[in-house]
């Protein structure tokens, strides 16, 4: 059994706001696995922020649990909870470096008040930034920097102090695609290398996609789907999680693209138009031509898509199946017993955010 | 050169004493005015709502004082602290005993001034150090102070020209000091070469600091 490093337990926040409060956390339990890039995703104002501040107690949650590395942190000393911050690294959308200091200084801050000597002080600032390759960069100025810069600079600081645990809040909503890319690279590797805890949120399906594990859907402050991302994937359970999915694997554009498709609006009482999600990508392509040579179901393909996801291929399919009614209903089976998620569309259900009125 | 200003000239020494009588009373009072406007300005700052130890009763308390203080015009302060200084220097009058009403004139107007400048640091910034574990103390010095000294260089040189201004008001309490003789000499004897001359020595103070200072606050923006 793998442990877990944070274990959160019956959290709330609540804020009072002129009198009225404001559940940003209600009763949300959470644990994160030693090694694992858990992602949190959600809309604006969710309670995302407030519940991984939660985790270094920026934020005092109202009720609750947090233990961290075995450590109940609520019960612990501000002089001690300051050391266990220590190993809570945090990186930030805004970056949040220090404009006076150089990006030398900016990754040497949080080793200044350590029990360590300036000469192996100064060695191991020049060894982080060696990792996150901004070694000729070291006499420069935030200012300076573009913004992938600034964010590896913040990740060199802070990994200074050489945490188990990092925590990225949007901290690649400020970038560009490729920057973007490039920053979760980075991220994946310190996973990698270190066996550095990732904890990340964002409100890109496409960043849990590239490098989590694991992720959480959080909605008006509750967590309201987790799971595997593969599973999260192939199987959404909420309205809100296949949004997402569907939002980051183009199925949505293709969706409303075919709506206005004359055959998919005259379908007939012998046919029916479905989503495939499979995981391993062309394995499972054999099952349809097993299908229309056993069952005589004929598949139409309106698209298809394979796509990486943590690691592996996943498949999604928008196909009219066209047959008997007793070969489609076996047909169906067929296919989930396969392990192949299929989902029946309601034309009438596709809305893209422009027809939201 | 001579007729031009020809009381000028009979009153060089008077004039020098002035000067340094000026110098002497901004420069003491922003001493210490200086310390406790920026200990203020720090309590404000650290204590106010999701500060680094919030404190609403210590806030609203500081920040009731600083307003107070603040609304009193300084020539009645002059007067109302009479007693205080009294006490401390053991007369009204005279150069010294400005520097207390200097003090109190002074100090909340930096205060506020130094707050301000403390506010325009990002938040995020701080909660950065907050979650790098860093302490109250460590986050005064080392992130507050250091990210907020070219602001405070700035409004420290806007506050010190101030004060020379207020010096040459408590020349109604014969504070002495360059004021004190545009006034009682030149004014009150119509000698008017002598306002001239006292506005311009102040002046040039005024253009020096501002020089300094503004030099200082460019230097600071990254050090
Ligand atoms: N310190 C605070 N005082 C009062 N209300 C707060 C505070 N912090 C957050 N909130 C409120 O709590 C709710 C959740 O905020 P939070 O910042 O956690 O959202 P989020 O999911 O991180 O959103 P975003 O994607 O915009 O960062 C919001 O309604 C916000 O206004
Ligand atoms: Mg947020």
């Amino acid at each position: 059994m793998t442990e877990s490093i944070i274990d959160l337990q019956n959290i709330s926040v609540v804020f009072n706001k002129e009198k009225q409060q404001l559940k940003a956390v209600n009763d949300i339990n959470l644990r994160i696995d030693r090694g694992d890039i858990y992602g949190i995703i959600g809309y604006s104002g969710a309670g995302k922020s407030t519940l991984v501040r939660v985790i270094n107690l920026l934020q005092r949650p109202t009720v609750g649990k947090v233990i961290v590395d075995g450590t109940n942190l609520l019960t612990l000393p501000s002089k001690k909870l300051r050391t266990v911050r220590k190993k809570i690294g945090m990186i930030f959308q805004h970056f949040n470096l220090m404009n006076s200091r150089t990006v030398f200084n900016n990754v040497e801050y949080p080793l200044l008040h350590e029990k360590i000597s300036k000469v192996e002080r100064q060695k191991r600032v020049q060894r982080l930034l060696e990792l996150v390759g901004l070694n000729e960069f070291a006499g420069a100025y935030p200012e300076q920097l573009s913004g992938g810069q600034k964010q590896r600079v913040a990740i060199a600081r802070a990994l200074a102090s050489q945490p188990d645990i990092l925590i990225s809040d949007e901290a690649t909503s400020a970038l560009d695609p490729k920057t973007t890319e490039s920053i979760l690279k980075l991220l994946r590797r310190l996973n990698h290398e270190l066996g550095l805890t990732i904890v990340l949120i964002t409100h890109e399906m496409n960043v849990i996609k590239s490098i989590c594990h694991n992720v959480a859907v959080i909605e008006d402050g509750e967590i309201i789907e987790r799971g595997s991302v593969k599973d999260i994937f192939t199987k959404p359970k909420k309205e809100l999680t296949r949004d997402f999915v569907d939002t980051s694997t183009n199925v949505k554009k293709a969706l409303l693209q075919i709506k206005w498709d004359t055959q998919v609006n005259s379908l007939g009482g012998n046919q029916r138009l479905v989503q495939l999600n499979f995981i391993g990508g062309s394995s499972k392509q054999s099952l349809i031509s097993e299908l229309a040579r056993d069952y005589h179901v004929d598949a139409n393909i309106l698209y298809a898509n394979v796509d990486q996801i943590d690691g592996t291929s996943i498949g999604y399919m928008i196909t009219i199946f066209t047959g008997a009614t007793e070969a489609l209903d076996e047909s169906v089976e067929i296919l989930e017993r396969n392990g192949v998620e299929v989902v029946p569309i309601n034309l009438d259900q596709i809305k893209g955010d422009e027809e939201q009125w | 050169m001579v007729n031009l200003i020809p009381n000028v000239v009979n009153m060089k020494q008077q004039l020098i004493d002035a000067t340094w009588a000026t110098l002497y009373m901004t420069i003491t009072s922003a001493i210490i005015a200086g310390i406790l406007g920026l200990g203020i300005g720090l309590v404000l700052i650290i204590t106010q709502p999701n500060g680094i130890l919030e404190d609403r009763i210590i806030y609203s308390f500081t920040d009731k004082v600083v307003n107070i203080l603040r609304s009193v015009p300084f020539i009645i302060l002059l007067a109302v602290i009479a007693p205080l200084t009294q006490y401390l220097i053991g007369t009204t009058v005279g150069t010294t005993a400005a520097i207390v009403p200097l003090i109190f004139g002074i100090f909340p107007f930096y205060a506020r001034q130094v707050q301000n400048a403390l506010l325009e640091i990002d938040p995020g910034v701080i909660e950065a150090a907050q979650a790098m574990g860093s302490s109250p103390i460590e986050i005064i010095f080392s992130v507050y102070l250091r990210e907020g000294l070219s602001d405070i260089i700035r409004v420290s040189t806007f506050t010190l020209i101030s004060l020379v201004g207020l010096t040459t008001v408590a020349g109604a309490i014969g504070s002495g000091g360059l004021g004190d003789v545009a006034i009682t000499i030149g004014y009150a004897r119509f000698e008017n070469d002598v306002t001239i001359v006292a506005m311009m020595i102040i002046l040039a103070l005024i253009f020096t600091f501002q020089i300094i200072g503004d030099q200082l606050a460019q230097k600071f923006k990254q050090f």
